[in-house]
């Protein structure tokens, strides 16, 4: 797991905290606790999410 | 009338490959051919053209001709697409007799051995092509087709549908549990009706009990079954929204509902009229005004894998209380003429039919969370999708150049149409 402490906001220069985060994907919205600057929002999806969960659905999403 | 477009067809009466035209009149489209030696011929192959159909017939043909097809059929180097599907007829032999079959079947008793089948799945796989598809005539007349899914297996296959009327499937369990423990993938169930007329008229018998039956027994063993219904003007268009229900229902037992408007080869009555045919728009208004829009036109793609105009997917996820949640992605004209669609159709194909095992967990149903749209979406899939086969009145040969549902004949890989096509 990408450890949450290692990571800083390169903008804000300060820590990412783990917030739910709504975003869209494949056109559909979720709902999913990812990394997030507290002073401007930027989030951060760390590698174990884009290669897990977020490649699942759009496996499952793929059209034929 | 106004020309759409120049192509080629067969004369119905010799196939022999002659010029055709597609040629709008009014809101539909027609084949209309030449033959110098039978005649002219002009059949329907579009019922309504409106905006919502414009993807269907984006495609562009590609140049070049085929001169031989389909008459020295087996696949050549102007064929355009390859085998998503393999098709393998295990028997000629039925036990129904219906008025119409493309596959002509109950007669012959010539059948492939399991050890002769088994060198088939291996060569198949040998060249790629893992998804086989058992049928007949009706594959489970062999008590020893658990055999035959098995020795799929063993050669390396990794999807095997069962092509089934479901009648013996409803009325021996223990059968269908051999099926299962050889390792089959899942059933295509032949399934035209919600009420037994239906089936009296296509069929000769009342089978929507033993339809009932096979759907309870593949459910129990978890094995994904798919209604498919032979659409045919005056017998079950009005039934269209009543399969649909049925099917939703009976998820995720039932994993989707194939529609396959009728087409005219093998054994049929008498040479098709226009009134006889049903076409894919035809089908796409079926279903949205007989379900009161619970199913859109506008949620369902053309065939990215064969030809557009071969056949339409919309994918759905059935959500608790019965409703619906669309998946079905926004269609790319390009993605039909892609190298892998083949592929790709395989493992969609595979992956919607085929029912997942339980995890024994219950499920939530706050499906923004991904762990629980995941889950979902694997366990209550539905597709619905149709495939307009070509007779040899309607076939066009560009269509035909794109088809990817293969039938293994012998040593020769023959696309359907080809393999089943009749001359009056």
């Amino acid at each position: 797991m990408t450890a949450l402490a290692q990571w800083k906001c390169a903008r804000c220069d300060v820590p990412l905290e783990l917030k739910k985060t709504e975003f869209e994907y494949m056109e559909r919205s979720f709902s999913h606790a990812v990394p997030t600057c507290p002073k401007c929002g930027d989030v951060f999806i760390p590698p174990e999410l884009a290669e897990g969960k977020m490649a699942e659905v759009e496996e499952q999403l793929e059209d034929k | 009338m106004t020309i759409i477009s120049n192509t080629r067809s067969v004369c119905p009466k010799c196939l022999t490959q002659i010029d055709a035209q597609l040629v709008r009149e009014g809101d539909d489209v027609y084949l209309r051919k030449s033959c110098p030696s039978h005649g002219d011929f002009s059949t329907i192959v579009w019922r309504g053209m409106s905006d919502e159909f414009d993807n269907w017939w984006k495609y562009k043909a590609p140049s070049g001709d085929a001169p031989n097809c389909p008459n020295d059929c087996g696949l050549c180097a102007k064929h355009l697409q390859k085998t998503c599907c393999a098709l393998v007829e295990v028997t000629s032999r039925c036990n129904l007799r219906c008025p119409v079959c493309f596959a002509d079947a109950g007669s012959g008793t010539s059948e492939p051995t399991v050890a002769e089948l088994y060198e088939t799945f291996k060569r198949l796989c040998r060249n790629g092509n893992t998804f086989v598809q058992l049928s007949g005539g009706e594959p489970t007349m062999r008590d020893n087709l658990p055999e035959i899914v098995s020795a799929a297996r063993r050669a390396g296959c990794e999807t095997v549908q069962l092509n089934s009327n479901g009648i013996r499937l409803g009325r021996e369990p223990e059968f269908v549990r051999a099926l299962a423990d050889a390792g089959l993938s899942f059933v295509f169930m032949q399934f035209d009706g919600t009420c037994d007329e239906v089936h009296k008229t296509l069929r000769g018998q009342p089978l929507l009990s033993d339809k009932l039956a096979a759907i309870e027994v593949c459910s129990k063993l978890r094995l994904g079954v798919t209604l498919v219904p032979t659409l045919v003007p005056g017998v079950n268009m009005d039934d269209v929204g009543g399969i649909l229900r049925f099917a939703v229902e009976h998820a995720p037992a039932v994993r989707g509902v194939h529609f396959q408007p009728i087409s005219y080869f093998g054994r049929f009555p008498h040479p098709p009229r226009d009134e006889d045919r049903v076409t894919l728009p035809e089908v796409l208004r079926a279903i949205e005004t007989q379900t009161d829009g619970k199913f859109k036109i506008a949620n369902f793609v053309p065939s990215s894998c064969d030809h557009p105009r071969c056949g339409f997917h919309g994918d759905f996820v059935i959500l608790p209380k019965g409703l619906l949640m669309k998946l079905t992605p926004k269609y790319n004209p390009d993605a039909c003429c892609a190298a892998d669609s083949h592929l790709k159709n395989r493992k969609f194909v595979a992956r919607r039919w085929t029912r997942p095992k339980s995890n024994g967990q219950k499920e939530a149903t706050d499906y923004h969370n991904m762990d629980n749209f995941l889950a979902r979406v694997k366990s209550h899939g539905f597709t619905v999708s149709a495939m307009a086969f070509q007779d040899a009145y309607t076939l066009e040969i560009d269509r035909l150049r794109r088809c990817s549902l293969h039938v293994i004949d012998g040593e020769k890989t023959v696309p359907f149409c080809a393999r089943y096509i009749t001359q009056i």
